[in-house]
């Protein structure tokens, strides 16, 4: 509308620069906690999601029996009768059986890698895997096997591996790597090649599509019965007391490892967000305190206002130049604000992640947003006030 | 019409008011081009009448419609624009800036209407003897030369309503005749309706209509 250096001359600003750097101080701690908890959620996101094995609000977990000197040597595999026992219980959403092999597998890597072992291979319903990867299926007369492989077993090998001279593989490597697998039963013997689709986390075990475990059991072994060593039961919170009773008096092991580290993180998000809050509740009190300033600077300047307002000047003008006046404190806050998080995230990549840092790691996009979009509130919040009182001039 | 009285009476006022006046009670109105000199003596109520006028204050009883609309209906936006373009005053009392020079005080208005050139306060300011004070702050000026200040500054926006609200009251005959040449002639320009308050019935505008408050 017009050049405001003659207004702001008759609007004037007057004194509280104590006051007002003691509010600019508490918005900075206070924008500093909230973003710094926002960090803080979003990195405890990134580091857990390769590591996350509770998938749209499940846990997945495997039970087998608990092998005491009572029960060593019997067959100790699930009894269709307890499949369903376990399917009836209210707290189980679904379950579904690890079909292991029956026959015996040797696997190698060929020239790659001088290294062979016996293993033995599992299948699983899909809707219990992570991610099912394109070409996880396989057809009788196929010679190729596509197998998931539990990223506990590649760590392990990478472990003993130098102690055996042999190289240590990434899960990319691990992947291009063609390994034979020669099975044989009391039927016969065949050999195939075995290709890694995926590392997955959910399973500790290798995991093959259950048509090869079904055919192999059948045609090397001589078996056809689809009992299971171990089940997977898909469950809301494995830490409820109740099932947990019920699968201890049931001698079932639970393999809780994993959910427990998913409820750490439940627990550290609870915590962080309560960091966010107090930051929030910090940077809204501080706020306020501006808009004491403003109403302050309003009353201080009533019959200049009023008579800009009777000479013609839009109210909602007066109003956004007013509140612009905080713009440069506002915008200092968020920018020390941000910076202090920068640096102290910047140190602790460095200092405990050191090895994951080969570029300079920035905040999390949300955090730039929700810095922006807080000084823009703050502005809003301003303008509104001073719009408020202004009409009340008129 | 751009102004329209309909039984209008300030809360304050006794019914009997109305009886020799003009305009309190009475239903009246004016046009665009028209000069009306409103005459009454101190304490009848001028200055508040050309604050409801402007939409300073709404404590009456009665109708008042500007430009066909209820006053009050305006809102607080609208009434900003209503005098940024259309109305335009002369208030009793100036109401400068006081630390603010004279050249300042017309600029605060001028920027409303960065169109209007910067000459022009030059211009006015020579016509109405005040050019040499230009950079004097307010406070310090003698009343006349505020008053043409004021006077000058209600000039320096486009209006189809002209309030002068006893503009004249510091000036001696001459300031008041240059005065009410350089009103008369920006009003003439743009049409506009003068409606001029004063103690006095002396007449400084040619055709203008006398009613008593």
């Amino acid at each position: 509308m017009s050049d405001f250096k003659l207004i702001k001359k008759i609007i004037k600003t007057s004194g509280g620069v104590q006051s007002r750097s003691f509010s600019l101080a508490g918005l900075t701690v206070g924008l500093f906690l909230l973003l710094a908890s926002l960090q803080t959620y979003f990195y405890i996101q990134q580091i857990f999601r390769e590591k996350q094995i509770r998938k749209s609000g499940y846990d997945y977990v495997s039970l087998s029996k608990v092998i005491t000197n009572e029960n060593m040597g019997k067959d100790n595999r699930f009894t269709e009768q307890e499949m369903q026992e376990l399917k009836a219980h209210p707290l189980i959403e679904d379950v579904a059986p690890l079909i292991a092999s029956r026959f015996k597998i040797v696997a190698g890597a060929g020239n790659a890698i001088p290294f062979s072992s016996d293993i033995f291979l599992e299948s699983l319903d899909e809707s219990f895997l992570d991610t099912v990867p394109p070409g996880f299926s396989w057809q009788e007369g196929q010679m190729k096997v596509p197998v998931l492989f539990s990223s506990d077993f590649l760590e392990m090998y990478n472990v003993f591996a130098p102690a055996y001279g042999l190289p240590q593989i990434s899960e990319k490597t691990g992947s291009s790597i063609n390994i034979q697998f020669y099975c044989e039963g009391p039927l016969g013997s065949r050999t195939f090649t075995a290709g890694i689709l995926a590392f997955t986390d959910r399973v500790n075990s290798l995991l093959a599509p259950r048509s090869f475990i079904e055919w192999g059991n059948k045609n090397l072994a001589g078996v056809q019965e689809t009992k299971a060593s171990r089940v997977f039961i898909k469950t809301k919170d494995i830490n409820n007391e109740e099932l947990l009773r019920f699968l201890e008096k049931k001698q079932y092991r639970v393999n809780k490892e994993k959910t427990l580290s998913a409820r750490s993180r439940v627990i550290l998000r609870g915590i962080v967000a309560g960091i966010g809050i107090l930051g929030l509740m910090i940077s809204l009190l501080a706020l306020l305190l501006f808009v004491y300033f403003l109403k302050l600077l309003l009353a201080q300047n009533t019959e200049n206002i009023r008579l800009l307002l009777m000479l013609g000047y839009s109210p909602r003008w007066i109003a956004a130049k007013l509140s612009a006046r905080f713009i440069p404190l506002y915008v200092l806050a968020s920018l020390m604000a941000l910076a202090t998080v920068q640096f102290l995230y910047w140190i602790f990549r460095l200092e405990f992640f050191n090895s994951e840092v080969d570029h300079f790691p920035l905040l999390s996009f949300p955090v730039w947003t929700a810095a922006i979009v807080l000084t823009l509130f703050s502005f809003t919040i301003n303008f509104f006030t001073a719009r408020k009182i202004i009409y009340k001039m008129l | 019409m751009i102004i329209e009285v309909s039984g209008l009476l300030p809360l304050f006022f006794e019914e009997s008011k109305t009886i020799n006046s003009d305009i309190w009670g009475k239903q009246i109105s004016f046009t665009c081009g028209e000069k009306i000199h409103i005459t009454a003596p101190s304490g009848s109520g001028k200055t508040t009448l050309m604050h409801y006028i402007y939409g300073l204050r709404h404590d009456y009883n009665g109708a008042l419609k500007i430009f066909s609309k209820k006053l009050s209906a305006y809102t607080p936006e609208e009434m900003s624009e209503l005098r940024r373009c259309r109305i335009s005053i002369v208030f009793q009392d100036l109401r400068l800036f006081p630390e603010l020079t004279i050249r300042e005080n017309l600029e605060v208005k001028r920027l409303l209407h960065p169109s209007i050139p910067l000459s022009l306060i030059e211009e006015m300011t020579d016509r109405l003897g005040i050019s040499n004070r230009l950079d004097k702050p307010a406070k310090i000026c003698s009343m006349g030369e505020q008053q043409r200040t004021a006077i000058i500054r209600s000039l320096l926006q486009p209006f189809e309503i002209l309030l002068l609200d006893e503009p004249f009251s510091h000036l001696d005959d001459e300031n008041c005749r240059l005065s009410a040449q350089l009103i008369q002639e920006v009003a003439e320009k743009q049409n506009a309706c003068i409606i001029y308050a004063d103690v006095k019935t002396t007449s400084f505008f040619e055709n203008q209509q006398l009613l008593r408050l």
